[in-house]
C-alpha cells in the first residue's frame, strides 16, 4: 500500500489518486480558471457569441482533430464505441449539421468546457483539459475572418495577457507560393511544411521540377514576417491577408496596435485549414496558448457543407502563462471567517455580512482556497470584532474588506 | 525576453556544430569538444550540450530555441519540431542488416514463420519501415551494440544507424536494404521561430550558404 491509499472493508487498498492521467483541481486553482471562464464568456458574448454545451460523450469514430490513438474511447452497453469528446469543433460540426442545416445567416458559437485526449496530451501527461473557444459558421470573407481573429486576441488581452503575439498566416497564399507544382506534388510539399519539415519540403519541390527562381521566392515567403515583407511578395493572396490584418487593428486595438504579424511559416500540423491560420504565442514560452483560423472544407465531412472559422484557447496554457507574470484574479473579496460564538447569534451576524455583500464564513476554517483572511469575532447581530481590536459595524467591515 | 538558446549535440557532430555555428558568426569562443559545462554563455548567444535524443525535447518543449540534431534522431523521436537548414554534416543511414549469407535462409524463415525478428535501438523507425513494407516483425529492443543480435540468435535482422559500415562488416552482416539517409539539421522550436524571426532566420541563412560551400 502506498502513501495516502487506505484500506477499504475488505483489506485491499483504495486508491486515492485520480485515474492516470486526470488530477483533482483544488480550490486555488479552480478559483482562477473560474475567474479566466468568467473574463472570456464575458468577451464571447460581447461579440454576439452565444454559449453552447455539447455532450462529453460523442461517437467514438475519430474526429478530424484527433485520430483513433488519442481517444478515450470505450464500448457503451449496447456494444457501440463511445468516445469523451477530444476537442469541441468537431462537436460544433455535427450538430450543426443536425440543426442548423436549413438556416443561411452566420451562427456565432462559443464554449469553455473540457476536452479528453489520450496522450500524449497539451500540458504534462494530462487526459484532460478546459478549451475555450468560438465559432463563426456560415461567414466567408475578410471581416468574418478579422471578427475570429480579433476575439481571440480581445479574449487574451482582456483575460490579462497582454504581451502575446498573434502571428497569422494563411494557407491559400502558402499555396500560391508553390504554384509552379502540380497539385499532387504541393500537397505533398504542403503536408511535409506542415509537418515542420522546411528541408524536406524544398528538397521535394525541387526534385518536382520548381524552378530555382519559385524556389528561391518560396523560401523568402516562408522567412517573411511583419506587414513590410509580406507586401514585398507582391502576391494577390497577400494583400488579402494584409486586409484581414488591417480589419482585425480595427475591430481590436489592443494596448499595441501591431498584435497581429503576417508570418507565412506558421502551418498548424492539422490538415483542415484552408484559409488564414494564427496562433498566439508568447516569447518563452514553448507551445501556442491559443490558435484557429479558417476551415471551410471540416464541416462537410459532417454533411453540411458551410464555411466556418474559429479558434480554441488552451485554457491551462493560458493559467500558466498568466500565473507566470503574477496575475491573480481580479476583484478578489476577503474571506471573513467568523469565530463562533453563541450559535443564533453568529447565524444572524453572518447573514448580517452576507447581505451587505461579504464573503462570510463561520469558522474554522480548512481552506482559505488563496483568499486573504479576515478573522472577526462577534459582537452582536451587527457587530463584529475584527483580529486587530476594533469593533465594527457590518457595514464598516464591508468596506474594510471591499 | 531571454538569451538565444541553441542546444548542441554531445559527441560526434559537436565538433562540426561548433564550426557551423562560428562560420556563421556566433562566438563560441573557448568552447571545444572537451568542454565540461552544460550550459556556457558564448556571445549573444547561450549554447546547451545534451544527448542527441534530448536535444529534440529541449526543442520541441522551448527550453532551447534552437538546436543541431541528426535527421536520425528527429525520425525516431517524432518531435514537433522545424527543420530549418540541411547541415550535411554528421552523414549517416539507416539500413537493414542481416548476416551475410544468411538473408536466403532468414527468408525461408519469414516463409515458415510468418513473421522476423528484428533488434534495434530505433524501435519506431524499424517498426515505421517494415508497416509500410507489409512485412510483420517482432522488434526487439535494445540499448547498443545491434550488432550482436543476429550472431547469438537473439534476432534474424536488424536495423541500425551505419557511416562507414566497418562495424556491420566486422560482425559479417550485410545491408539488406537503405531505409532513409541522415545527416545534421538545424530545427528550432516553432513559436520560437516564429517570434524570433528576426534573429533565427539570418542566422539559418547563414547557415544554409555554409553547408552549400562546403559541398
Amino acid at each position: 500500500m502506498s502513501k495516502g491509499d487506505q484500506a477499504d472493508g475488505n483489506g485491499g487498498p483504495v486508491v486515492l489518486a485520480p485515474p492516470r492521467g486526470f488530477r483533482d483541481i483544488l480550490p486555488t486553482e479552480a478559483r482562477e480558471l473560474r475567474a479566466i471562464e468568467r473574463t472570456l464568456s464575458e468577451v464571447f458574448a460581447s461579440y454576439g457569441y452565444l454559449p453552447l454545451d455539447p455532450p462529453l460523450v460523442e461517437h467514438g469514430d475519430a474526429t478530424p482533430v484527433a485520430g483513433p490513438a488519442r481517444l478515450i474511447s470505450f464500448l457503451d452497453r449496447d456494444g457501440t464505441r463511445v468516445a469523451l469528446r477530444p476537442d469541441i469543433t468537431s462537436a460544433v460540426a455535427r450538430l450543426v449539421a443536425q440543426r442548423y442545416s436549413g438556416p443561411s445567416g452566420a451562427l456565432r458559437l462559443s464554449y469553455f468546457a473540457p476536452v479528453f485526449r489520450e496522450e500524449p496530451a497539451m500540458l504534462g501527461a494530462e487526459r484532460q483539459y478546459d478549451q475555450a473557444g468560438a465559432e463563426l459558421v456560415g461567414a466567408v470573407g475578410p471581416l468574418a475572418d478579422a471578427e475570429v481573429l480579433a476575439l481571440m486576441a480581445e479574449s487574451l488581452a482582456c483575460a490579462g495577457l497582454h504581451d502575446q503575439q498573434i502571428e497569422v498566416g494563411h494557407v491559400g497564399v502558402l499555396m500560391s507560393l508553390f504554384a509552379e507544382l502540380d497539385d499532387a506534388s504541393r500537397a505533398v510539399v504542403l503536408r511535409e511544411l506542415r509537418d515542420g519539415d522546411h528541408v524536406g519540403a524544398f528538397k521535394r519541390a525541387r526534385r518536382a521540377g520548381m524552378s530555382t527562381d519559385g524556389l528561391r521566392r518560396a523560401e523568402r515567403g516562408l522567412a517573411a514576417r511583419g506587414m513590410a515583407e509580406l507586401d514585398a511578395l507582391t502576391l494577390p493572396e497577400a494583400s488579402a491577408l494584409h486586409e484581414v490584418i488591417a480589419l482585425a487593428r480595427q475591430l481590436f486595438g489592443g494596448a499595441r496596435g501591431d498584435w497581429a504579424v503576417p508570418n507565412l511559416a506558421l502551418l498548424p500540423t492539422l490538415p483542415y485549414y484552408t484559409g488564414i491560420v494564427f496562433e498566439a504565442l508568447r516569447p518563452d514560452v514553448g507551445f501556442a496558448i491559443a490558435s484557429g483560423g479558417r476551415y471551410d472544407g471540416l464541416l462537410s465531412a459532417y454533411g453540411a457543407a458551410r464555411p466556418a472559422a474559429g479558434f480554441a484557447i488552451n485554457v491551462p496554457r493560458l493559467h500558466r502563462a498568466l500565473f507566470a507574470t503574477g496575475w491573480r484574479p481580479r476583484h478578489d473579496q476577503c474571506l471573513v471567517v467568523i469565530e463562533p460564538g453563541d450559535p443564533r447569534r453568529t447565524a444572524r451576524l453572518a447573514s448580517a455580512l452576507r447581505g451587505v455583500g461579504v464573503t462570510a464564513a463561520i469558522g474554522p476554517i480548512a481552506e482559505s482556497g488563496g483568499l486573504a483572511v479576515v478573522n472577526v469575532d462577534v459582537v452582536d447581530d451587527e457587530h463584529v470584532r475584527h483580529a486587530d481590536g476594533r469593533v465594527l459595524t457590518v457595514d464598516e467591515l464591508a468596506r474594510v474588506v471591499a | 525576453m531571454r538569451r538565444l538558446r541553441i542546444a548542441l549535440s554531445q559527441g560526434l557532430l559537436l565538433g562540426e556544430s561548433l564550426a557551423a555555428l562560428s562560420a556563421a558568426g556566433c562566438e563560441t569562443l573557448g568552447l571545444t569538444p572537451d568542454e565540461r559545462r552544460l550550459l556556457v554563455r558564448a556571445g549573444d548567444v547561450d549554447i546547451v550540450r545534451a544527448r542527441p535524443s534530448d536535444i529534440a525535447t529541449y526543442v520541441e518543449r522551448g527550453a532551447a530555441d534552437l538546436g543541431i540534431v541528426g535527421k536520425d534522431v528527429l525520425m525516431e523521436t517524432g518531435a514537433r519540431v522545424l527543420e530549418l537548414v540541411d547541415l550535411r554534416f554528421g552523414a549517416c543511414r539507416f539500413v537493414v542488416a542481416a548476416p551475410r549469407g544468411a538473408v536466403a535462409s532468414s527468408l525461408d524463415d519469414y516463409r515458415h514463420l510468418g513473421s522476423l525478428e528484428v533488434a534495434t535501438k530505433y524501435p519506431n523507425v524499424a517498426e515505421r519501415h517494415f508497416r509500410a513494407r507489409g512485412i510483420p516483425v517482432e522488434i526487439i529492443r535494445v540499448a547498443g551494440s545491434t550488432e550482436l543480435a543476429p550472431q547469438v540468435g537473439l534476432a534474424d535482422w536488424i536495423v541500425d544507424l551505419v557511416a562507414t559500415g566497418a562495424t556491420l562488416a566486422a560482425n559479417d552482416l550485410a545491408v539488406i536494404e537503405e531505409i532513409a539517409p541522415s545527416t545534421a539539421r538545424l530545427i528550432a522550436n516553432p513559436a520560437a521561430y516564429h517570434t524570433r524571426r528576426d534573429v533565427i532566420a539570418p542566422l539559418a541563412q547563414r547557415l544554409g550558404e555554409w553547408a552549400e560551400a562546403r559541398t
